[in-house]
C-alpha cells in the first residue's frame, strides 16, 4: 500500500488559486469553506514591498494531532496515508479543529461569509448541509472516508481526493496528472495546477518522483517543530518564502503600520 | 398496595405534602419563567438556523456554550469536593452545608451537560460513539468517561445522604471515591485545553490545577450565595451559624486570594511571553470580559471578604458571591477567546479572530440559570437540604 504525499514547489507556483477552486467544485464545498486554500504574506514597503504566497492544503500529518485528540475515533488515519473523517462518527465536537497546527478543519454550520446563503438558495434533502448544483455522483460520494456532500453538524477537511486515489492500480509509485493512465487517480488540486506546481506520489518509494524531489531539492515542511511530520512537503528553493510560524502578526515596517 | 400507601412511601423520599412557600417558591417561579423564556428563545433559534444561531465559526470553533459549560461542570466538581471534605480530611465543619452541596452539584453537573447538548452537533450520537471508541489517547473521551462515572456517584451519593445514610462504610467509600473522581475530571478537562501545544496561549501543564482551583472556588461561592438566601435567626444550630458567618465566608477570602495568585502568574506570564500566539494576553487587555473578571470578580469580591466583621452579612456574601460569579462566567469566556484569537495558519491578511457572542449565546444564560433556580427552588422544597446528620442524631 503506497503511502501518499504531496510536493509543491513554491518556485513555481503562481498564486493564482486554481487549485482552491478545483477543490471546491470537486468536493461540493461550501463558498469560502476552503479545503485548499492560497495563504498571502505582505512584507515592507513601496518600492521594496513584497508579496508572498503559500498554497495549504491539509498536511496529512504522520502524527496527527487531530485524529489524537478525537474522542470517537471518527477522525482516523486511512490506509494510504490520507487524514480523513467518517461522517457517520462524528459527533461534531469540534475538538480536531482546537488541535490541527494548521487550521485545514472546518465545521459548515457557521454563518456565512457571503450572501445570500447558499445553503437557502440550493436547499438540502435529507440531511445534508446543501444541495450544490455541481457535485459528484452518488455512488462516489462516500461519508465513511468524508468524501462528497457532507450531512450537516459534523467537521470536514481534505481528503487527498480519496475517492481518486484509492482508485489507483497497485504498485503506482507517482500519480502523475500529465499520465492519461494516471491522471484520473490523481488529487483534483494536482490535476488543475497549471504552472505544474504539484507532484503527488508515493513517500514510501524511493524511486518516486517526489521522493527524488524531497531528496534532491531539500523539501521542507511546515512547522515541523509540532512533531505532526506533514506529508506535504514545500520546495522553496533560492526563494524564503515559507512562513516559518502561523502569525497574523505583521512585521514593524509593513505599509499598514 | 393502596394510593395512600404508595403516597405516603414516597413521602419517605420528598416532602411533597409541603406547601412550596418563601424563597423556594420564589426560586422556582423566577426560574421556571426566565428558564421558559431563555429555553424558547434558543429552541426556536436552533430550529430555525441550527448552530449558525452561534456566533462561533471554523476560526472560533469554541465559544459561549463551552464557557457555560466549563463554568458548570467545575463548579459540580468543586461542590462535590466540599461534600467529600469530611470523609476525607474528617472536616466535619462541612456538614451542615454537605447534602446542600451534593445536591447542587448534581444539578450543575445536568446543567452542564444539557448546555454541552444544545452545542454539539451530534449529542445522540455522542452517546453511543464516544463511551464504545476507547480512545485513550483523547482527554476528551477522559474527561467524557470521567464525569460519566461522576454523574452516577454523585446520584448515588445524594441517595445515601437523603435517606440518612452518613457513616457506613459504603456512604465513605463513595464520598472517597467522589472526591478522587472530582479531582481527576476536571484535572482531565484542565488537559483538554493545556496539552494543545498549538494554541500557545491554552499550553500549559498549569491547568489541570488552575481549572481544580477556579472550580472550588466557584463551589464556595455557589454555596455562600444560597446560605446567604436561607433563613437565620437564634433558633439557628450553633455550627450552622458557624459555618454560615465564619467558615464559609473566610474560605472564599482565602481561595479569592489563591485564584487571585494565580491569575497573576498566567497574566504577567502571557504579557511577557513574545512566543507567537501569546499576543492574545495583550488584547485580552481590551477585552470587557477580562475587565469584568479582574474588577467585579476578583477585586470586589476580595475587598469585601476582607474583613472578619463585614463578610459575616449575609447581604455582603450574596453580593460578593454574585459578582464573582459573573466574574468567573466571563473568565472562562474570555479564556476561551484567547486560545483561538490568533488563527492558526491563515496569512498576514486573515487578521486576528474577532467573535463576541450572538443573542441566542446569550439567551443560554437566562436558559440554564432559569431551569438551575427551579430545580434548586424545588429540591430545597422537596428534599431536605438543610438536614444534617448532626441535627437528626439530635447532637447538635
Amino acid at each position: 500500500m503506497p503511502r501518499w504525499g504531496m510536493v509543491i514547489d513554491l518556485e513555481k507556483c503562481t498564486g493564482c488559486q486554481a487549485c482552491t477552486a478545483a477543490c471546491q467544485m470537486e468536493n461540493c464545498r461550501l463558498p469560502g469553506e476552503m479545503w485548499q486554500d492560497v495563504l498571502f504574506y505582505s512584507e515592507g514597503e513601496y518600492p521594496s514591498g513584497k508579496l508572498t504566497w503559500l498554497p495549504r492544503p491539509c498536511m496529512h500529518c504522520e502524527n496527527p494531532s487531530c485524529v489524537a485528540v478525537c474522542p470517537t475515533g471518527a477522525a482516523y488515519k486511512a490506509e494510504n496515508g490520507a487524514v480523513l473523517i467518517d461522517w457517520e462518527r462524528c459527533i461534531g465536537c469540534k475538538y480536531c479543529m482546537i488541535a490541527c497546527p494548521y487550521g485545514v478543519r472546518f465545521y459548515a454550520e457557521e454563518k456565512q461569509k457571503t450572501q445570500p446563503d447558499i445553503r437557502d438558495v440550493f436547499p438540502a434533502k435529507g440531511d445534508k448541509v446543501w444541495d450544490p448544483p455541481y457535485k459528484m455522483p452518488e455512488q462516489v460520494q462516500d461519508p465513511k472516508h468524508g468524501v462528497g456532500v457532507q450531512p450537516k453538524n459534523v467537521v470536514s477537511k481534505c481528503t487527498f481526493c480519496y475517492h481518486r486515489t484509492s482508485k489507483a492500480p497497485t504498485g503506482l509509485k507517482d500519480l502523475d496528472p500529465n499520465d492519461p493512465a494516471t491522471r484520473k487517480f490523481t488529487p483534483a488540486c494536482v490535476v488543475t495546477c497549471a504552472p505544474g506546481a504539484r507532484y503527488f506520489g508515493d513517500l514510501d518509494n524511493p524511486e518516486s518522483n517526489v521522493r527524488k524531489l524531497i531528496a534532491e531539492k531539500r523539501g521542507t515542511r511546515l512547522l515541523d517543530q509540532t512533531g505532526n511530520r506533514p506529508q506535504v512537503y514545500y520546495l522553496a528553493g533560492e526563494a524564503p518564502v515559507i512562513p516559518e510560524t502561523r502569525s497574523v502578526r505583521k512585521p514593524k515596517q509593513s505599509p499598514e503600520t | 398496595m393502596t394510593s395512600a400507601t404508595y403516597s405516603d412511601a414516597l413521602a419517605r423520599y420528598a416532602d411533597f405534602r409541603k406547601t412550596p412557600a418563601g424563597m423556594d417558591l420564589a426560586l422556582m417561579v423566577v426560574g421556571a419563567l426566565t428558564g421558559a423564556v431563555g429555553l424558547a428563545y434558543v429552541f426556536y433559534n436552533l430550529m430555525e438556523q441550527g448552530h449558525a444561531a452561534f456566533n462561533t465559526s471554523s476560526d472560533m470553533a469554541w465559544g459561549a456554550p463551552i464557557a457555560f459549560y466549563l463554568f458548570f461542570l467545575l463548579t459540580s466538581s468543586g461542590l462535590s469536593i466540599v461534600a467529600s471534605l469530611d470523609s476525607v480530611f474528617g472536616l466535619h465543619v462541612f456538614y451542615p452545608v454537605a447534602k446542600r452541596a451534593v445536591f447542587l452539584s448534581l444539578i450543575c453537573l445536568i446543567a452542564g451537560f444539557s448546555i454541552l447538548a444544545l452545542e454539539i452537533g451530534r449529542p445522540f450520537r455522542m452517546l453511543w460513539s464516544l463511551p464504545f471508541s476507547f480512545q485513550v489517547r483523547s482527554p476528551m473521551w477522559w474527561m467524557g468517561v470521567l464525569y460519566s462515572i461522576d454523574l452516577v456517584l454523585l446520584f448515588v451519593k445524594f441517595y445515601l445522604i437523603h435517606v440518612g445514610d452518613w457513616h457506613s462504610r459504603l456512604s465513605h467509600f463513595v464520598a472517597k471515591l467522589s472526591f478522587v473522581v472530582c479531582i481527576l475530571a476536571p484535572g482531565t478537562l484542565g488537559l483538554v485545553f493545556g496539552m494543545m501545544a498549538m494554541r500557545p496561549a491554552w499550553y500549559s501543564n498549569i491547568m489541570p490545577m488552575y481549572f481544580i482551583l477556579t472550580g472550588f472556588a466557584t463551589a464556595v461561592s455557589f454555596l455562600l450565595f444560597f446560605t446567604s438566601l436561607l433563613p437565620r435567626d437564634k433558633t439557628t444550630a450553633p455550627n450552622v451559624d458557624h459555618l454560615y458567618h465564619e467558615i464559609l465566608p473566610r474560605l472564599f477570602f482565602v481561595v479569592l486570594l489563591a485564584v487571585m495568585g494565580m491569575r497573576a502568574g498566567q497574566v504577567i506570564t502571557g504579557l511577557w511571553s513574545n512566543y507567537e500566539g501569546m499576543e492574545a494576553n495583550w488584547l485580552e487587555l481590551s477585552s470587557p470580559f477580562f475587565w469584568i473578571e479582574i474588577i467585579a470578580g476578583l477585586l470586589i469580591p476580595t475587598a469585601l471578604m476582607v474583613s472578619d466583621r463585614i463578610r459575616r452579612a449575609p447581604m455582603i456574601q450574596f453580593v460578593a458571591a454574585s459578582l464573582f460569579n459573573i466574574g468567573i462566567f466571563c473568565a472562562r469566556l474570555e479564556f476561551l477567546i484567547i486560545g483561538q484569537k490568533v488563527p492558526l495558519f491563515k496569512g498576514y491578511w486573515a487578521g486576528y479572530v474577532e467573535y463576541w457572542p450572538s443573542m441566542t449565546e446569550w439567551m443560554l444564560i437566562p436558559a440554564g440559570c432559569g431551569v438551575f433556580l427551579l430545580l434548586y427552588g424545588a429540591g430545597n422544597w422537596l428534599l431536605r437540604l438543610s438536614e444534617t446528620e448532626f441535627v437528626e442524631n439530635g447532637r447538635s
